[in-house]
């Protein structure tokens, strides 16, 4: 994700607000191009946000108002049978946006998702954000402004404000997960059972399922009951050998050759299923289609067959019993199956009226297999619990981690304007200062670099009650980095221990003392910004919360410019919560509002309705800001005939 | 390389439910299926412009199945419906109309969705209780030790689809034959994992209806066999037939190398080589004393020939769909190869006779003790059959799903209405914290719960197709249908003998009410009380798993439907 500087300090003079060629120019010009047909002269398009508003209309709109439980706001995306969704990356995909601003957009949002839940909000704040930008007067170059924006939240969550996101604890982690605004249809009893001569399975009983073991949604080839624990083995060739292959000649002399070699081929066939029966291989999981003579014969020895497993299948088989496809042409038939995967049991399953075969294996890894069975009214409704499971999941993984404050990003804000440097900003793990200081003007390496030095001790010796700033804003060239906030706000968070949490059922505030919160930065959190585990209830707390933080930090910014835009992102903000409270009475975000910032003036516990990460949503914060700073920084599009190739690009891959 | 071709951009739709287009459609739909519903519906006939076969109906399957929607709301709708049908065969018209019922009822009320679907969920919930709960005054236990329930549960459903084009007699015997075939399929001894068995449908078309009938065992289509002939059968030592199955190509058509090259030497036939091991093969079969070879596939002529003058008795192309059956029929397994035999593939018989029926023959396959039946299934025109197969399947289905839960529900528009009349007295008597729980007011709890039973009345509603009056009492809450033409009086009692489901007979003091329309007044409703007298034969019973389902489905369909605030239409 790391941007170079695309252009030169100088190009990036021009006004703001005009696009290096007119508007009507460019129109103009594309015509041209699409005149000369495949001349292969690049089309020209007007800034990224100018025309097509209407796309972009629809793109916020959908996926405003699918976000949130209440929301009431499903798409339904058509193409073929009947879905409907109200998940932001399908929505994403399904609008198939083609002005190129939207897809960098979905690209990004592709990305993100790949690493955060709950990416729906994303597009909704990444809309106010820019609306808000392209607005304010004073944001300079787009890049300016989203540098700025940029650094305003990386400074808000910066070192030393690590009070607000400190000592929250998770509850319950399943509480975290936002649920579905439709619930999963219930998993009708196993009707066509008998209809299909099977076993009368258990009824699900529920609406959804967790069964050990791992489900293969495809028949047996064969089945062959058996009980208790077996062997299966692993292949990934057809087991019947071929009498030619590509590229080979089988020549036949006579007729009793030609029958002998058929002979050959079925006994060996037979002797092989021999002997896996006397290995006490009793399942076999083929990712190729096997002969029917491999299927007969397995069936006569009481092998069970299952073909044509997927790639992933077999992948995820391996990784759980550490076993790999068996390769059954040697000579030496009597060599012992020592690569067998210990099966504890291999059963049909039936899931509504398909036929699946259901397999519980010993682990070799701590890893359990265990499936979920969703059941809905229709396929889509299904893919979209899956993939709110899947998210849920991600959030999981994500919830312990953390962010120090060594890895905040920092971006030198006000100070481009002066430097007319290009302060890039960069993606959150710029582990070193030292790298982003040297895009600054030379004369100033040495301080940032004293400074980078000393940041670590100066933030344990913070007192917050008495300084709003660092000492180093009295340096002239970073004023935005280190802020540390005296607000009441801080006793906000719910605050529990990760020790005791797990075991409480409810969330309970406890509020901090302005002394004991700072006490408790300096002593033991000095390193950490967000703590494993951090959670705040859902519901627009956490961009309230910013928004509050955000402001008030607005307040006291000498720099006007760094005000404008802090005003911008947290209004910014504000839209999610909007968005939530949309729906009922007109007056409903207002209210609840007021209420958030009256129960975080009071220090009143916060409803406890649900939990989500801090980590996420910090994450999440931080790719909107990026993409909109680079959005903004854009001012020309141009069209190309060929495909971009992808590069993969490994650097962002750990970026978060 | 291929060109690429710019694609299209998607159509954005929002608020498709507000929509013309939308409603003129739903409309459309609820109007097609609602007209179909019930023993009185009128059929739909579907065909292509181009030619080709007609398919008369009012089943959901067969109609959802051929309807080509084009709205995304409504495709949602029908997959769903179609969903339910392939688990439970029954209600998908039940479940499609109480589907746009409550699109319909819901979109008018002046309440946001989301409430809406809240308190829709939670009389759902009310209902499902209901219907779970012993003290539910709509169900009735089904006892297989009797024939009786199960009679009306299949005469129902048999009866529900005039396409099928059956007189009383023919119901009659249809009902029997179906149950008759239920319960061969039903193991005699059950161990702890049973499996029932199949019943194979043998279309015999161009006959009459009471023709039909149930044998043991299986029909093979043997087209050559001479009737008249005595049938002899090698049998083995213990007066067993010895059979083999091959599901391989027995018609020696030769080495088919998928990939690779085979060069044969000059002189060399492989064609004669096959055929060679295949008469090999029959040697090895009369000398294992098999009295009847079967292949799924085709036989070559030189080795049927063979096999008859050695007294074996050949069956070719049998298919696969009875390649399952008859290796569970007769206990042998499918040999893949005709390389090799091995002698534990036989399986045995213990009769095989000749069968006709209407111009075709049969060999019929006797087993010993068997869960695998026949139902020969004559009907005088091809797309009556066609009904006809799917409504016995669907008998047949329901039966299986009764085995597992041994209720049903009542049939006739009777559970509709008591559920509604149920639910009228239920909503009006909420705790006042259900409304805080749920985020609502009582009224808007009342609106939606009166959306919530007009949708289900429509459905009764919709069972009555002669114009005639359709009135539900306020004891029972049973539905009950005025012959169409009657006069309006005052006294109903005069006009109606016998509610929907046939359970009560008219009796004095029921106090009627109409089921049209929406009533101005506020219904003032008693909890719906059980029959005391029971009558238990003549009953219209409907399958009680697959209602549950319909219901809940129908529901969540509509809940989704109504959530939809936006389409976003791939054109490409």
């Amino acid at each position: 994700m790391r941007r170079s500087p695309a252009r030169s300090p100088s190009s990036a003079a021009p006004a703001p607000r005009t696009p290096v060629p007119p508007l009507s120019q460019l129109r103009a010009r594309r015509e041209a191009g699409r005149a000369e047909g495949r001349a292969g002269r690049a089309a020209w398009r007007a800034g990224p946000d100018r025309p097509r508003c209407g796309r972009r209309r629809a793109l916020a709109g959908a996926v405003r108002g699918a976000l949130g439980p209440r929301a009431g706001g499903r798409c339904c995306c058509a193409h073929g049978r009947g879905d409907a969704d109200a998940d932001g990356r399908r929505l994403l995909e399904a609008l198939s946006l083609e002005p190129p601003a939207a897809r960098y957009r979905r690209g990004a949002g592709r990305v993100r998702r790949a690493r955060l839940p709950n990416a729906a909000r994303v597009p909704v704040l990444e809309r106010a954000a820019m609306r808000g930008l392209r607005a304010a007067p004073a944001a300079g170059t787009g890049r300016a402004a989203g540098g700025a924006a940029g650094a305003v939240l990386g400074g808000r969550l910066g070192p030393g404000d690590g009070g607000a996101w400190r000592g929250c604890a998770p509850r319950c982690a399943a509480a975290a997960i936002r649920p579905p605004p439709a619930r999963p249809q219930c998993c009708g009893s196993s009707a066509a059972a008998s209809r299909s001569c099977m076993p009368l399975c258990p009824a699900c009983p529920g609406e959804l399922q967790v069964l050990p073991g791992i489900v293969l949604r495809r028949d047996f080839a064969a089945y062959c009951p058996a009980d208790g624990e077996l062997r299966a083995l692993l292949v990934s060739e057809p087991l019947q050998p071929a009498l030619t292959a590509p590229g080979v000649e089988f020549v036949v002399d006579s007729e009793g050759q030609y029958q002998a070699s058929l002979r050959w081929i079925t006994k060996r066939t037979e002797a092989l299923m021999k002997h896996l029966q006397s290995n006490n291989v009793k399942l076999l999981l083929s990712s190729s289609k096997q002969e029917e003579a491999v299927i007969h014969y397995a069936k006569l020895y009481g092998v069970s067959v299952v073909e044509c497993l997927s790639s992933e299948e077999m992948a995820l088989i391996t990784e759980i019993t550490g076993v790999s496809p068996y390769a059954p042409f040697g000579d030496n038939m009597d060599r012992q199956i020592t690569e067998t995967a210990v099966v504890t049991f291999c059963r049909p399953l039936l899931l509504v009226s398909k036929r699946c075969v259901h397999i519980g294996f010993t682990s070799v890894c701590a890893f359990q297999p265990h499936c979920l069975i969703l059941c809905g009214p229709v396929d889509g409704v299904n893919e979209q619990h899956a993939d709110a499971l899947q998210e849920a999941f991600t959030m999981l993984q994500q919830l312990f981690k953390t962010v120090d404050r060594r890895e905040e990003w920092r971006a030198e804000g006000e100070s481009q304007s002066e430097t007319s440097d290009v302060c890039t900003w960069h993606s959150t793990t710029q582990k070193q200062l030292v790298i982003e200081n040297t895009y600054c003007d030379s004369n100033q390496v040495s301080e940032c670099q004293l400074k980078a030095v000393s940041d670590e001790t100066e933030t344990k010796i913070l007192d917050p009650d008495k300084s709003d700033l660092l000492v180093h804003n009295r340096k002239k060239h970073t004023t935005t980095v280190l802020v540390v906030r005296n607000t009441d706000t801080v006793t906000t968070c719910e605050c529990l221990d990760v020790a005791k949490g797990v075991e409480k059922i409810c969330c309970h505030v406890v509020p901090f003392k302005q002394e004991e919160s700072s006490v408790g930065i300096t002593q033991d959190y000095s390193n950490t910004l967000i703590e494993a585990g951090s959670v705040l209830p859902v519901g627009g707390y956490f961009e309230i919360l910013l928004h509050y933080y955000i402001q008030d930090y607005a307040k006291q910014c000498q720099q006007s410019e760094v005000t404008v835009i802090c005003n911008v992102v947290a209004d910014a903000l504000l839209s999610i919560p909007k968005t939530l409270y949309r729906t009922t009475k007109r007056d409903s975000f207002t209210k609840f509002y007021l209420e958030a910032i009256n129960s975080l003036r009071r220090n009143q516990p916060l409803p406890d309705k649900g939990l989500e990460s801090v980590y996420c949503k910090y994450q999440l914060v931080i790719s909107v800001l990026h993409c909109v700073t680079e959005l903004l920084s854009i001012d020309l599009i141009i069209g190309i005939r060929r495909p971009l190739q992808k590069i993969e690009d490994r650097d962002s891959e750990d970026d978060f | 390389m291929s060109r690429l071709e710019a694609k299209k951009p998607p159509l954005f739709i929002s608020e498709p439910l507000t929509r013309d287009a939308v409603s003129q459609s739903l409309s459309l739909l609820s109007g097609i299926l609602k007209s179909s519903y019930g023993p009185a519906g009128r059929l739909k006939q579907l065909h292509n412009g181009v030619g080709g076969c007609v398919c008369t109906t009012s089943q959901s399957s067969a109609l959802l199945g051929h309807l080509s929607v084009s709205q995304p709301v409504l495709r949602v709708l029908t997959a769903s419906v179609q969903n339910h049908v392939s688990r439970f065969s029954d209600c998908g018209l039940f479940t499609a109309i109480l589907c746009c019922a409550f699109i319909e009822n819901f979109r008018s009320l002046n309440v946001a969705p989301f409430t809406v679907i809240k308190i829709s969920k939670h009389l759902l919930s009310l209902c499902m209780d209901y219907l779970k709960s012993e003290a539910c005054a709509c169900r009735v236990s089904v006892d297989f030790s009797n024939v009786e329930t199960l009679v009306c549960l299949v005469r129902s459903i048999l009866t529900s689809k005039p396409a099928c084009m059956l007189n009383k007699t023919e119901v009659d015997h249809l009902t029997m034959l179906v149950l008759k075939a239920f319960l061969f399929t039903v193991p005699c001894h059950v161990e702890t994992n049973a499996i029932l068995g199949k019943c194979v449908i043998v279309p015999v078309k161009g006959t009459r209806v009471v023709d039909s009938t149930v044998l043991p065992g299986l029909l093979i289509e043997a087209p050559e066999i001479q009737l008249g002939k005595p049938l002899a059968v090698k049998r083995t030592g213990s007066n067993a037939i010895k059979t083999a199955l091959f599901s391989v190509s027995m018609a020696g058509d030769g080495f088919n190398p998928e990939e690779g090259t085979i060069a044969v030497h000059h002189g060399v036939s492989l064609e004669a080589s096959e055929l060679n091991e295949l008469l090999n093969l029959g040697k090895q079969l009369v000398k294992d004393e098999v009295g009847l070879v079967m292949c799924q596939k085709v036989m070559h002529p030189c080795l049927k020939q063979y096999l008859k003058e050695n007294g074996v008795i050949a069956v070719d192309r049998a298919g696969l769909c009875l390649m399952e059956p008859l290796g569970r029929l007769t206990g042998s397994k499918p040999m893949a190869s005709i390389h090799s035999l091995s002698l534990g593939c036989y399986g045995s018989l213990k009769d095989l006779c000749f069968e006709s029926f209407a111009s075709k023959h049969f060999i019929h396959l006797i087993p010993e003790d068997t869960v695998i039946c026949s139902l020969i299934l004559c009907n005088r025109s091809e797309t009556a059959w066609d009904e006809l197969k799917r409504v016995c399947e669907t008998a047949e289905h329901v039966l299986q799903l009764t085995m597992k839960e041994p209720l049903a529900l009542l049939g006739g528009g009777c559970t509709e209405t008591h559920l509604a009349s149920y639910i009228r007295h239920k909503s009006s008597h909420l705790p006042a914290n259900t409304f805080k729980d749920l985020d609502c007011s009582q009224t808007q709890y009342q609106l939606v719960s009166d959306g919530f039973c007009h949708s289900l009345e429509t459905v009764a509603r919709s069972l009555g197709h002669n114009n005639g009056e359709v009135l539900t009492d306020m004891v029972y809450g049973h539905c009950w249908f005025v012959p169409s033409g009657s006069p309006c009086v005052s006294n109903w009692a005069d006009l109606v003998s016998k509610c929907g489901c046939g359970m009560n007979s008219n009796t004095k003091d029921l106090n009627w009410r109409f089921l049209q329309g929406q009533s101005s007044s506020p219904i003032i409703q008693s909890c719906p009380k059980e029959p005391s007298e029971k009558v238990t034969d003549l009953l219209t019973l409907e399958c009680f798993a697959a209602k549950c389902s319909g219901l809940q489905v129908a529901l969540e369909t509509a809940n989704l439907i109504l959530d939809l605030s936006y389409i976003v239409e791939d054109q490409n």
